[in-house]
């Protein structure tokens, strides 16, 4: 009986040790798993379904974050729709803006499309440049460093483990990388257009060029003017692709398709977005689709 | 022979052009990534130079700061005169509505109001709220929330919207419908429970939502409380919710009041809500929501015991079109009636429909018809038909809405 107390309590302290951690989108989530090992209990907030610019703050994210020891955001004013009345209403010290259980990724990218002067009447911009930075593949050692960084803060008693685990994750992606961009040297062509500006960092990265968007404006829905002067363009510029993402709907693209005769790819914009299990799959997917 | 030679010499010329050529592009290169390296040390020093910020700006700790107009054009089959004396028997007499919104056919103004939000140290983040209506400042909510407080508590002091219930702690213009439901207008007014006072929440350790809250409030709503010798209002509730699958979320609440009325009598108010919605996709959904409220109120003369509720679906179709239909009534009147003899006091309901139309995220059209079968006008039943379009605005940095 004592025996069974005591095996009870070893295994309530085991399962209590591990951090609990909420990380908004999946990427982060999964590049938290590989960093934190089984020291982490990961659960992801908004599912990759959905458009992460608007994730339902339903109650029961609230739970969740309620016991977490650590919350991992995107930043970048991505998460600016829906997780402000979380964080306030989960009513944790640990995961308050600036508390030690806090932390934004943005703050270690170097964010590209900032843009100059900012106003609503240009829509729904992302005032603090583009936060999309996760479909980048580079940018998952730096997410991975920042995650690392943090969880020794929290957790310095196993320091060694965070650190032997980035390393192998470091060695497995930068082989991955390499093979990633050998497959991405023999597309030729590198001119698309997106519906959101999701894949600006992944087509920076692999020198293409998006020759404009869907969306009128950011966050603004498509109107005809917009999308014939689309086409025009499709048209002018021998444009074959249209990258679309899981959330919106695809009518548009289609219809844009249908009168230029590019073709539309739908490009998981989060690890699961495209039913992807992993990072590496997430990010071959991407480059499948794209490539050609 | 002569060909040939002509033919060697060409390509060895052409061939000592292209070294040539190869050379010049190299010196070009070289010369542009000197000018590369110079216009860097260049714009680096600039950057230096010109981080001249004001030695004592505060702007970086500005309050969020927004600015809500909210308005309306108004088509009834009342004038203005008659409407003003709507009655709603047991609960508002004559001359006694009070209506901040929409009164009058034609235009209206309902109000401008200007939220503030803003970090005040590690520990506290206040928030206000000030109504400016045409002819009248109200401080609609100004209060101080903790932020760090242990064991999940926070506590909130100031003025502020109770969390009883569903719909009282939201602002009229997140509300699904613009008219208050009958039962939140008849027991609370326009500005529903809202009072000096003090909260604690406290969350639940749990996988599954429950939270508790209390409140102390002064109690100086005169429809149902208003006995503010000192404070005199204590609210209770639990609220729930479960998640079935990805799409679907349940919330569920009880609530509880207990003040003293303006006879100095004990007034309990009972509220259970619940609330339903499916995720359709990222920018649609269907969201079904229901309170019932009664109130229990000892007077001096006589007990009363009178109850409504609403239930109201709302289809969110795309980002910009949202259309909703509301049934709301008065179940239960068991009061002093007899200010209405020979007036029918039966059934007093409502039925509402709308069209939301939002062109952008910060601003949205609704179109209205109101069936209103609730109003005695004149000692009459007065059966009113209402068209609205109502203009709603949020500008500004205007924070994310609770669920
Ligand atoms: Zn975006």
């Amino acid at each position: 009986m004592k025996k069974i107390l005591l095996l009870l309590l070893a295994f309530t302290t085991i399962v209590s040790a591990a951090l609990r951690v909420e990380t908004t989108y999946s990427t982060l989530g999964a590049i938290t798993e590989e960093i934190g090992g089984d020291l982490v209990n990961v659960h992801v907030l908004g599912s990759s379904k959905y458009d992460p610019h608007f994730i339902v703050p339903k109650p029961s994210l609230l739970a969740k974050l309620r016991r977490a020891d650590l919350l991992i955001m995107n930043g970048g004013g991505l998460e600016l729709g829906w997780l402000p009345p979380l964080i306030r209403g989960a009513n944790n010290a640990n995961i308050q803006n600036g508390a030690k259980g806090f932390l934004d990724i943005s703050h270690y990218i170097p964010m590209i499309d900032v843009p100059t002067s900012v106003s609503r009447g240009f829509g729904d911009v992302h005032a603090q440049g583009n936060p999309h930075y996760s479909t980048d593949p580079y940018m998952v050692p730096i997410i991975a460093r920042a995650i690392m960084a943090k969880l020794l803060e929290l957790d310095p008693d196993h320091e060694q483990r965070y650190h032997s685990n980035l390393e192998k994750f470091s060695y497995r992606w930068q082989k991955y990388l390499e093979k990633l961009d050998a497959k991405m040297k023999q597309c030729k062509d590198k001119k698309v257009v997106q519906y959101h500006e999701l894949f600006n960092y992944f087509l920076k990265r692999y020198n293409y060029k998006s020759y404009g968007n869907i969306e009128p404006l950011p966050g603004i829905a498509p109107s005809s003017k917009h999308t014939i002067a689309l086409i025009n363009s499709i048209k002018k510029n021998k444009i074959k692709l249209i990258l679309q993402d899981v959330y919106h709907e695809k009518r548009t693209a289609k219809f844009i398709a249908s009168k230029t005769g590019a073709k539309v790819i739908v490009i998981p914009h989060d690890m699961g977005a495209d039913g992807s299990k992993n990072l590496e799959e997430y990010y071959s997917n991407i480059a499948k689709k794209l490539c050609r | 022979m002569k060909k040939r030679i002509i033919l060697s010499l060409l390509i060895a010329s052409s061939l000592f052009a292209d070294a040539e050529i190869d050379a010049i592009k190299e010196q070009l290169q070289q010369q542009k990534e000197a000018t590369l390296v110079m216009s860097t040390k260049l714009s680096s020093l600039e950057q230096k130079n010109t981080n001249q910020s004001a030695s004592f700006s505060q702007n970086a700790y500005l309050p969020d700061m927004a600015l809500i107009l909210n308005m309306s054009a108004v088509s009834r089959d009342v004038e203005n005169s008659e409407y003003e004396k709507a009655a709603m028997p047991g609960f508002i007499d004559e001359g006694e509505m009070n209506f901040p919104f929409n009164k009058n056919r034609g235009f209206n103004l309902n109000y401008a109001e200007v939220a503030m939000h803003s970090v005040v140290d590690p520990y506290f983040e206040a928030f206000a709220n000030f109504h400016l209506h045409p002819n009248e400042f109200e401080i609609g909510e100004a209060y101080v929330q903790t932020t760090s407080l242990p064991y999940s508590l926070r506590v909130k002091a100031g003025k502020f919207k109770s969390s009883f219930g569903r719909i009282n702690k939201k602002h009229q213009h997140s509300w699904n419908f613009d008219s208050q439901p009958l039962i939140y207008k008849t027991l609370f007014g326009p500005d529903s429970i809202s009072d000096a006072g003090v909260q604690l929440q406290w969350i639940a350790p749990t996988d599954t939502y429950i939270m508790f809250g209390i409140e102390a409030m002064q109690g100086t709503n005169g429809r149902s409380f208003g006995d503010d010798s000192k404070n005199n209002l204590y609210i209770a509730y639990l609220k729930s919710s479960i998640d079935i699958g990805d799409d679907l979320s349940v919330l569920g609440g009880l609530s509880y009041a207990h003040g003293k009325n303006t006879d100095r009598k004990p007034t309990d108010i009972y509220g259970v809500d619940l609330t339903l919605r499916e995720q359709l996709g990222s920018y649609s959904s269907l969201i079904w929501q229901s309170e019932f409220l009664q109130r229990n109120k000892e007077l001096t003369s006589q007990r009363d015991r009178q109850a409504g509720l609403y239930s109201e679906l709302v289809y969110q179709y795309n980002n910009n079109y949202s259309f909703g239909a509301r049934y709301d009534c008065i179940t239960k009147n068991e009061t002093d009636l007899s200010a209405y003899s020979g007036v029918d006091t039966d059934n007093l309901e409502r039925y509402t429909a709308k069209i939301d139309y939002k062109p952008f995220p910060m601003s949205r059209l609704r179109l209205s018809y109101t069936y209103d079968r609730s109003k005695v006008i004149g000692g009459e039943r007065k059966d009113i038909n209402e068209v609205m379009l109502s203009l709603n605005i949020a500008a500004g940095a205007h924070g994310a809405h609770d669920y």
